[in-house]
């Protein structure tokens, strides 16, 4: 006699995600979810809500039609690999998983009737929302860095077209030219981000541009694996990458994108090429309905990310704070397993189940040198805790095999996650 | 900012209250609940200053960000209309900060020798505020401007992450 | 604790007005935190700084501990004749730290 899908659940643990048979649940789920935003959360969580339960109906809205991950974008960013290779479509979530993925731009809510609006002119009724929509650049928080600024000096922290541009302006530098990259302050999307594209600029320019120099403006003075990206800076680029912190005046202030000058308070830089990281907030639909408070980033219950602020909206990934989460892809798919199978049983009327959530961010130091940082989180007393000896950093002192094992690590990680979320 | 009649700094305390009534207040680490700052404690420390002169909300300029994630080091610059001449110059800058545990966080003075009244720091703010300047002219006129400024907590208090 | 930094012109046209620059690394510790056991950590923060161009003071500022940590101020004074200016930094414990900039005035 085949296994009753509880019977089987029972046999693989309580694991509180999702059941691998896409069958028909014994319990008919009516329920509308609709998810704003195709990336690591909105699309990890339309397909793990369709593997719950295929009698769900979602529907996945996402302006782009290919999603350019930023993870490994540092990589295309200094020809270790094409765009291509970092660019991912929604072919298997819709045929495979049933998603309905529409392509469009949510721009407004209605928590109380349970709507969404849409900028082809349409409206989504839900039963639960999921927002995943990402960061947005705050423009003017470094004085005249806007929209038009970033053609001259990008940012390349949203991945696709500013990453070409910013590697077009990389390979036409000349040799010798300063490249100066600002880190801003805390949070921000990918915490290490800003180390790794230093490190691996470094790299390209030590390898063809020897004689350029990187100057690296950070508003902070502390940064994630500090010691180990700096360790590894004297090792491999000395001379050539210098980090500037917040104390010294590395905050930059102000760019003039005509003039093709970089401020901070204390000084004024004409680099070759200036990488400008902004300050960044959740993005507009996130904000929208006062879901943040006005502050920029959005809370939820630690359980079901349900948003501390509408019922029935649940927000995952860059754009919540989700202390001591990092804003990171790893975070934002594990949040979206988590946030899938509360909706699933939310949607039932079931207990939710006991979340585990966890993080690693790798971050490679040169082609061949990785460095990583993981932790794992359970929820006490309603807040995400890191459980007690679960954090660790890679060691200072690990030798070249390690630190070769851990960049092969990170390369087999990208694969793994892209293929859990998009394929 | 209405200005007000001679002897009545009371229009700072009012707008003050109105301020703290409507803000969501955040607080940051560094400073706990107990130390805030009163309006009577402002009003004194500015009356200590200009005594019973009424500011004018002219010729003078501050300027913040609207928005500062965390309150640690926010950049300031204020700058008074004049030629900084011996017959028009800026005797005293003072930066009140009513949303502090202290009411004042600096007094710059300038004279002829400066030759421009402009300031540019960073000041630590405890909370979401209004900021106000003063200027004390060489002829005993004094000129104001105000600043608000919404702190939000820099959560980010990811201690292993940021770290 | 390193050398405070100042910007300052090497040269200028007498009478011109110029920017300076400084830049200081101090905690300027307010007084009002608590260290990790809950004691209150003391005030330490520089309260006065001057600019004295050529023995007389162009400049004077009065910190209190609203002033942010490693201090940034830019302030401007008339360059009137050739010679140095000194900064003076002196905080709580009575630590004076300073440094010069010599100018050429034409």
């Amino acid at each position: 006699m085949a296994l009753t899908r509880r019977q089987l659940l029972g046999l693989v643990g309580s694991v509180p995600l999702t059941v691998v048979y896409g069958r028909r649940a014994w319990t008919q789920t009516a329920g509308r979810v609709v998810v704003v935003g195709g990336g690591f959360g909105g699309a990890t969580c339309a397909k793990y809500l369709r593997r719950a339960d295929a009698t769900l109906d979602v529907t996945l809205v996402e302006p782009y039609h290919q999603f350019v991950t930023c993870p490994f974008s540092n990589a295309v960013l200094v020809g270790l690999r094409d765009l291509a290779s970092v660019t991912h479509g929604y072919d298997a979530l819709r045929q495979r998983y049933g998603v309905r993925v529409v392509h469009a731009t949510a721009t407004a809510l209605d928590p109380t009737a349970r709507r969404v609006t849409l900028d082809n002119g349409s409206t989504l009724a839900y039963d639960r929302l999921v927002l995943a929509p990402g960061i947005e650049l705050q423009w003017g928080a470094i004085e005249s860095y806007d929209a038009a600024a970033s053609e001259v000096f990008p940012h390349a922290w949203l991945a696709g077209p500013q990453t070409l541009l910013l590697r077009y302006q990389l390979e036409a530098m000349e040799d010798g030219g300063l490249v100066v990259i600002s880190a801003p302050d805390n949070p921000y999307r990918c915490p290490p981000g800003p180390y790794e594209r230093a490190s691996l600029i470094a790299h390209y320019l030590k390898t063809h541009k020897p004689r350029s120099k990187l100057l690296l403006l950070d508003a902070k003075d502390t940064f994630t694996k500090q010691e180990l990206f700096r360790t590894a800076w004297q090792r491999l680029y000395p001379g050539l990458l210098e980090w500037v912190p917040g104390s010294q005046s590395g905050r930059v202030v102000r760019v003039n994108a005509s003039a093709g000058t970089v401020s901070t308070a204390f000084e004024e830089y004409k680099p070759a090429v200036a990488n400008i990281i902004p300050p960044q907030r959740a993005a507009a639909i996130a904000r929208a309905a006062g879901l943040d408070d006005g502050r920029g980033w959005c809370r939820v219950q630690a359980r079901t990310f349900e948003s501390t602020v509408h019922a029935g909206i649940h927000l995952i990934g860059d754009a919540i704070i989700a202390s001591p989460m990092p804003k990171s892809a790893f975070s934002a798919n594990t949040q979206a397993k988590v946030c899938a199978a509360a909706l699933v049983a939310l949607l039932r009327g079931a207990q939710v189940p006991e979340p585990v959530l966890m993080n690693t961010c790798y971050s490679l130091v040169a082609p061949d040198y990785g460095i990583s940082i993981a932790g794992v989180y359970r929820v006490v007393d309603d807040n995400i805790t890191a459980v007690a000896g679960s954090e660790g950093v890679s060691p200072l002192d690990a030798p070249d095999e390690i630190r070769s094992l851990e960049a092969a690590y990170a390369r087999s990680w990208y694969s793994n996650i892209t293929a859990d979320v998009f394929a | 900012m209405k200005s007000s009649t001679p002897r009545d700094v009371s229009w700072l305390s009012r707008r003050t209250l109105l301020r703290r009534l409507g803000t969501t207040s955040v607080l940051v680490a560094l400073w706990p609940a107990s130390a805030w700052t009163t309006p009577e404690a402002v009003q004194q420390a500015i009356r200590q200053r200009i005594g019973d002169r009424t500011p004018q909300p002219d010729g003078m300029t501050l300027r913040l960000p609207p928005i500062a994630e965390t309150g640690n080091a926010v950049p300031l610059t204020v700058a008074v209309d004049s030629a900084m001449t011996p017959d028009d110059h800026v005797l005293r800058i003072h930066v009140f900060v009513e949303g502090n545990p202290e009411p004042v966080a600096a007094t710059y003075h300038l004279g002829v020798r400066a030759g421009k009244a402009e300031i540019s720091t960073q000041i630590r703010l405890a909370r979401s505020q209004t900021v106000l300047a003063l200027a004390e002219m060489h002829d005993g006129a004094v000129r104001s401007a105000t600043a608000d400024i919404v702190v939000t907590l820099g959560a980010c208090v990811e201690e292993i992450w940021s770290n | 604790m390193t050398k405070p930094r100042v910007r300052v012109p090497r040269t200028a046209r007498k009478g011109e007005v110029m920017e300076i620059k400084t830049l200081i690394s101090h905690p300027m510790e307010t007084g009002y935190r608590r260290d990790v056991q809950g004691r209150l950590m003391p005030r330490h923060i520089i309260h006065t700084f001057t600019c004295t161009y050529n023995g007389e003071q162009v400049f004077r500022a009065d910190w209190h501990p609203a002033v942010a940590a490693n201090p940034y101020l830019a302030f401007y004074t008339v360059a009137t004749e050739s010679g140095s200016l000194r900064f003076e930094w002196i905080d709580d414990t009575g630590t004076v730290y300073t440094t010069e900039a010599e100018i050429t005035v034409v």
